[in-house]
């Protein structure tokens, strides 16, 4: 009965390390990571890379979609061969962001304009805006709202003067992109220390869902990380563009790779190049 | 005075009855009204056979989806199932009483954690793991190894009870003819508790089914049909939440639509367990 036990015990030992040391053969086959159809960083990135012509989207259909950046980002931090995109607001040292065309993913090169793989951040708002809102929207227009922005990590979009407090009190609602989100949030923690009587409550729900709450007025500002489309600018939305944002294309710390041409991301994307020798 | 007061809380009990009902009707109009114009206006057989989702580029087909669906439904029956099933007997029948009282809570802990936690551990431990194991991270595997472990509280739970619900004399009675104790539990008491361990096994399946945030973030999301079970897929769930938050005009309509199919999935799940749990009676 006991060695029973010992040798039922033994082959359980000696098949988990079966599996375990099956494990870690050598692979470079690139993980192409995007993002799902419809969002603001996928409708730029494949416009601006190429890899979209005549609004016909000819990403790679093996490529893994994830539905926001942080789950790109960590994709990528685990997998030694993939690649990726992301705002370059939310850039960290988890992930290696790559150079494209020799130059690198930095806020003064988006800026000065030699990093041209940037888009636009929107707000979308109502004609009939309350004074409040229409306040904190000069806030974020003005010098010291879009010093915010920079520091953030976006470019700025407009060369207005200071923000002068106009002390009103109240409630605004900003619903949209969870990639303006998190610049929103800091804008509107500024605002609020200056106009003490406001709150401000953010909603991430996408940009399609910011601009159709701000159609109906469940909302007072829609965010959107992507152009305001023809069919929502007939609802009776004005857009307004607050930043630009570059767009980062990330790869693991771990590749050697530091620079693509746009080329090469182009038919990684598309699926012609499938490998990192190729690349290399 | 008696007579008023049983009526008012026969009215109160009726309404709660009630409020569960309506739920589910105004869930179904919701569903129907905004789904149907769109399958109408794609095409039921674009619609549910179209091999090609680009909603950009106005190709709605969900085939993909509904394929990946069943096929990572029916991985985690294939991990969940068999080691739940064992689980539930061990408890039932072989487990001291000591172990029992870690083992009983813990199971129960299961069921409660979150599904995102559940995805945010396989995202950061079995997708590296299966990265370096068989080359793709996020896979269908993937995908239905952490739904088999999702899966197992309930499976559990509902066929331990099962089990433990079968008469004693059973067993006895088997032990009585000369057979083992293990003999006896696996041929006259598990069959006895059929049933019960069936619908155990579809509660879980319908959680599997309807997984969404766990899934989506270890099954890759590729609208491609699988070739292999290391393909990426994307589930029926997974493509609702992943595009909603972006979806404007009929690519929003064609989201629930996809929706309705769910609905119908799971419909269909719940008449299956109903004819079972008839038939058995029979």
């Amino acid at each position: 009965m006991k060695t029973k036990r010992i040798a039922q015990a033994g082959i359980a030992v000696m098949m988990t390390a079966a599996i375990l040391t099956g494990c870690g053969s050598a692979n470079t086959a690139i993980t192409v990571i995007s993002r799902e159809d419809g969002s603001g960083t996928r409708g730029a990135f494949t416009e601006l890379m190429g890899i979209a012509v005549d609004d016909v989207d000819n990403t790679v259909a093996t490529a893994e979609i994830s539905n926001s950046t942080s789950v790109v980002m960590q994709s990528v931090a685990g997998n030694t061969n993939a690649i990726g995109y992301i705002s370059l607001g939310s850039l960290n040292d988890d992930v290696k962001a790559v150079s494209v065309d020799g130059i690198a993913a930095t806020v003064e090169n988006v800026s000065n304009g030699t990093y041209n793989v940037a888009r636009p951040f929107n707000i979308a708002t109502k004609e009939e805006l309350s004074e409040l809102a229409s306040d904190f929207v000069t806030f974020i227009m003005s010098a010291d709202g879009q010093a915010i922005i920079e520091e953030e990590g976006y470019i700025k979009a407009s060369e207005n003067g200071a923000y002068t407090p106009a002390g009103l009190e109240g409630t605004i609602v900003v619903a949209g992109s969870t990639s303006v989100a998190p610049v929103m949030e800091v804008l509107a923690d500024a605002y609020k220390a200056l106009n003490t009587g406001v709150t401000i409550e953010i909603q991430q729900t996408g940009s399609s869902a910011g601009m159709t709450s701000a159609i109906e007025g469940a909302c007072d500002i829609g965010m959107a990380s992507r152009e305001v489309k023809e069919s929502e600018i007939a609802e009776g939305l004005i857009p307004t563009v607050i930043a630009m944002d570059g767009i980062a294309v990330i790869v693991n710390n771990e590749n050697e790779i530091d620079n693509l041409t746009s080329e090469q991301i182009m038919n990684i994307y598309t699926g012609t190049v499938t490998d990192w020798s190729e690349v290399k | 005075m008696q007579k008023a007061k049983e009526n008012i809380m026969h009215v109160v009990f009726l309404v709660s009855a009630c409020i569960s009902v309506i739920a589910v009707i105004t869930i179904c109009v919701f569903l129907f009204i905004n789904g149907i114009p769109a399958i109408g206006e794609i095409g039921v057989f674009d619609f549910l056979l179209g091999k090609s989702w680009k909603p950009l580029e106005n190709q709605f087909g969900i085939f993909p989806m509904i394929v990946g669906s069943l096929y990572v439904t029916a991985g985690a029956i294939l991990t969940g199932v068999p080691i739940g099933l064992l689980c539930a007997v061990y408890m039932a029948k072989f487990c001291p009483k000591k172990l029992y009282k870690i083992l009983k809570p813990a199971i129960e802990l299961m069921a409660g954690i979150p599904s995102i936690v559940y995805g945010f551990f396989g995202l950061m431990v079995i997708v590296p793991f299966m990265q370096d194991c068989t080359g793709t991270g996020k896979s269908m595997l993937t995908a239905s190894v952490l739904l088999g472990v999702m899966i197992l509280p309930t499976i559990i739970g509902v066929a331990e009870s099962a089990i433990r619900a079968v008469p004693e004399s059973y067993y006895e009675g088997s032990l009585a003819l000369g057979a083992t104790s293990e003999r006896s539990v696996f041929f006259a008491t598990l069959p006895a508790a059929k049933t019960g361990i069936m619908s155990g096994v579809i509660l879980g399946i319908g959680r599997a089914v309807g997984e969404t945030m766990a899934v989506v973030m270890v099954c890759g999301n590729q609208s491609i049909l699988p070739e292999r079970i290391t393909s990426g897929v994307r589930t029926l769930t997974a493509n609702i939440v992943l595009e909603m938050g972006y979806a404007a005009d009929l690519h929003r309509d064609a989201l629930i639509a996809t929706a309705v199919v769910l609905f119908v999935f799971i419909l269909l799940m719940n008449t299956l367990f109903s004819v079972l749990k008839s038939r058995s009676k029979n």
